[in-house]
């Protein structure tokens, strides 16, 4: 078995023109964690993960790589602060929060076992992508995989 | 001076001295040009020493300074676990709060936090620790991180220079000569106080007018709670309990009878044992690998080829060769020597690593014993090289590790610390120091 057999094809989807006010909504609404970004032509460009606004709300500091900062119990914070600085990114577009890097695009010839130890590493949405253009073709998440082991028994 | 040379047979019968000095400047220049990684590179040209046949691998094993292995290993143990509580990031944030959060008060107090405890240990760990709380300050103050940080590194290298412990030159030159502790806290101690006294002035003079903020972003820093900072009190204990004996032990060494590496070496293995008594199999081969990864293995094994390389150039002849040159510069006047080596060694390691700058160094300061009248007399050369060396690295952004860290963090944080832009602020820093150096040095030895 494959990732041919288990991708959804047919996801939520946003282009490079949307915002992150606008994606945020849809995660929202779709109760989603993950929205893969496309560009006119179908091509994958990255995945827009609610991990983002995480990103957004927390000090650059505490998310900087090999700043080793494990703990915040020091900072107070309030939600109307909170909501202050995730209105105020609201306009910006989605290309500037795109980390493609953080979930490395699968192809429809992965092996099953290899998806799963991707999820593993990644505990997320993997985009599944033509291996050659890069054209979008679905996603991979632990909920098509349970779908299909529940489906067996 | 040459039997352990002799021992080995150099290939195609070439002249030991010609060999060791080719291995030694490729090495020099391939770490200067960091093409490869340092501790590749000195472990090449160790291992060419010993296949050039300069040297034996007894007499290359009988050239390491364990003695500095020891106390660099140690002190990294016990860092690494007691950075795991929080106890620096509790000193940093109590600081700023002490100067209600005042910027210009923020910069100062987190400069001489930096100093202090660079004193005492690594000056890359000291930056580590201290970096992303200023960051977290920084932003809630919203002020640019970029004074703080420069600010952070110049002290940290100052601070570095005042002990035997708080910078690895000093730690090659105390074991190398047999100084203590103590020995440096009497002779060093004193001008680094100068130094930073002095440093401060025009790290006032240059970012006071940027360093503004609102009653409301102060209002922010002064809401964060310190204690909380503290992660595991019972480490936190355990970690000040054993620190405050190693420094004890340092203090009281020559008492003790003690040496550095010993002490360093046995208060990892106590604070190990305290952080690991009674957990459980699998929690403490947990808590022991992680101790001994946080250790930098990379600039130990550096250390390891580079004690072996200097020590190549020893038995060839090179050093004493070099030594007499640098002994015909200064017409033997000890005292042009020493403010030669202090000069010297400051430019140089702006742009070299000072590692292998005072590794090569000591065994030249120590064959001119004999021209200056014994090894005391060599004492004001030592103190020159130590303030030259660790100060040098001020004087641009490559000139120390510490600065190159804090240049990756500021970077990633989207704060990018340039080459040229340091070196405006930083390298007149850096030659004051030494100016005060120099003048120290002056009244007090010469």
């Amino acid at each position: 078995m494959t990732v041919k057999d288990l991708l959804n094809p047919h996801p939520v989807t946003i282009t490079l023109e949307e915002t992150f006010g606008g994606a945020l909504k849809i995660l929202l609404e779709r109760h989603i964690r993950a929205l893969p970004v496309l560009d006119s032509a179908g091509i994958y460009r990255g995945m827009f993960y609610l991990y983002d606004l995480w990103e957004l709300l927390l000090p650059k500091a505490a998310t900087l790589e090999g700043a080793n900062v494990t703990d915040l119990s020091f900072m107070p914070g309030s939600l109307e602060e909170l909501r202050e600085k995730t209105l105020a990114a609201g306009p910006r577009s989605v290309i500037e929060f795109l980390k493609d890097k953080e979930a490395p695009a699968i192809h429809p010839e992965t092996s099953v076992k290899e998806a799963i130890l991707m999820l593993y590493h990644h505990d997320g949405v993997l985009p599944v992508v033509e291996k050659k253009t890069r054209r979008f073709l679905g996603i991979l998440t632990p909920w098509e995989i349970l779908n299909r082991l529940h489906d067996k028994e | 001076m040459h039997s352990e040379s002799t021992a080995a047979q150099v290939i195609f019968g070439w002249s030991a001295a010609w060999v060791a000095s080719a291995i030694f400047v490729a090495v020099y220049v391939m770490v200067v040009t960091e093409k490869l990684n340092r501790a590749i590179v000195a472990l090449l040209g160790a291992g060419l020493m010993i296949l050039g046949g300069v040297l034996t691998q007894e007499a290359a094993i009988r050239g390491i300074d364990f003695n500095t292995i020891g106390l660099l290993l140690g002190m990294m143990v016990i860092v690494g676990i007691t950075g795991k509580c929080g106890v620096f990031q509790f000193v940093a944030i109590w600081s700023a709060k002490k100067v209600n959060a005042h910027p210009m008060g923020v910069l100062v107090m987190l400069s001489i936090v930096t100093a202090v405890i660079s004193a005492f240990l690594d000056n890359v760990t000291t930056v580590l620790l201290i970096v992303p709380v200023t960051l977290l300050i920084t932003e809630e103050l919203k002020v640019k991180p970029y004074p703080f940080l420069i600010s952070e590194v110049v002290f940290s290298n100052i601070g570095g220079t005042a002990t035997l412990i708080g910078d690895p030159p000093n730690i090659m030159i105390g074991s190398a000569v047999g100084l203590t502790f103590n020995d440096f806290v009497i002779n060093l101690t004193p001008a680094i106080l100068v130094v930073m006294a002095a440093t401060l002035v025009p790290v006032y003079l240059l970012w006071r007018k940027e360093l503004v903020t609102t009653d409301a972003a102060r209002e922010k820093v002064m809401r964060f709670n310190d204690r909380e900072a503290i992660t595991d009190a019972r480490l936190l204990k355990q970690a000040v309990g054993v620190l405050a004996c190693v420094i004890s032990a340092f203090v009281f060494a020559r008492f003790l009878h003690l040496e550095p590496a010993t002490i360093a070496m046995f208060g990892a293995a106590a604070l190990l044992l305290l952080d690991n008594f009674q957990r459980d199999a699998e929690h403490q081969s947990k808590n022991v690998h992680h101790a001994f990864a946080e250790v930098e293995w990379v600039t130990l094994i550096f250390f390891l080829g580079l004690f072996i390389l200097v020590h190549g150039l020893e038995t060839s002849g090179v050093i004493a060769r070099m030594a007499h040159a640098l002994l015909a510069a200064t017409g033997g006047d000890r005292n042009v020597t020493v403010i030669a080596i202090l000069w010297g060694s400051a430019f140089l390691s702006a742009f070299i690593d000072n590692i292998p700058f005072v590794a090569t160094m000591i065994p030249l300061i120590k064959s001119m014993a004999p021209t200056f009248g014994g090894a005391h007399a060599l004492l004001p050369l030592w103190w020159a090289l130590s303030l030259g060396a660790c100060l040098g690295g001020n004087g641009t952004l490559i000139g120390a590790s510490a600065n190159l860290v804090v240049a990756g963090m500021a970077e990633r944080a989207g704060q990018p610390i340039r080459f040229m832009a340091y070196l405006k602020s930083c390298f007149l820093l850096m030659v004051l120091s030494v100016a005060v150096c120099h003048v120290y040095l002056w009244l007090r030895y010469l």
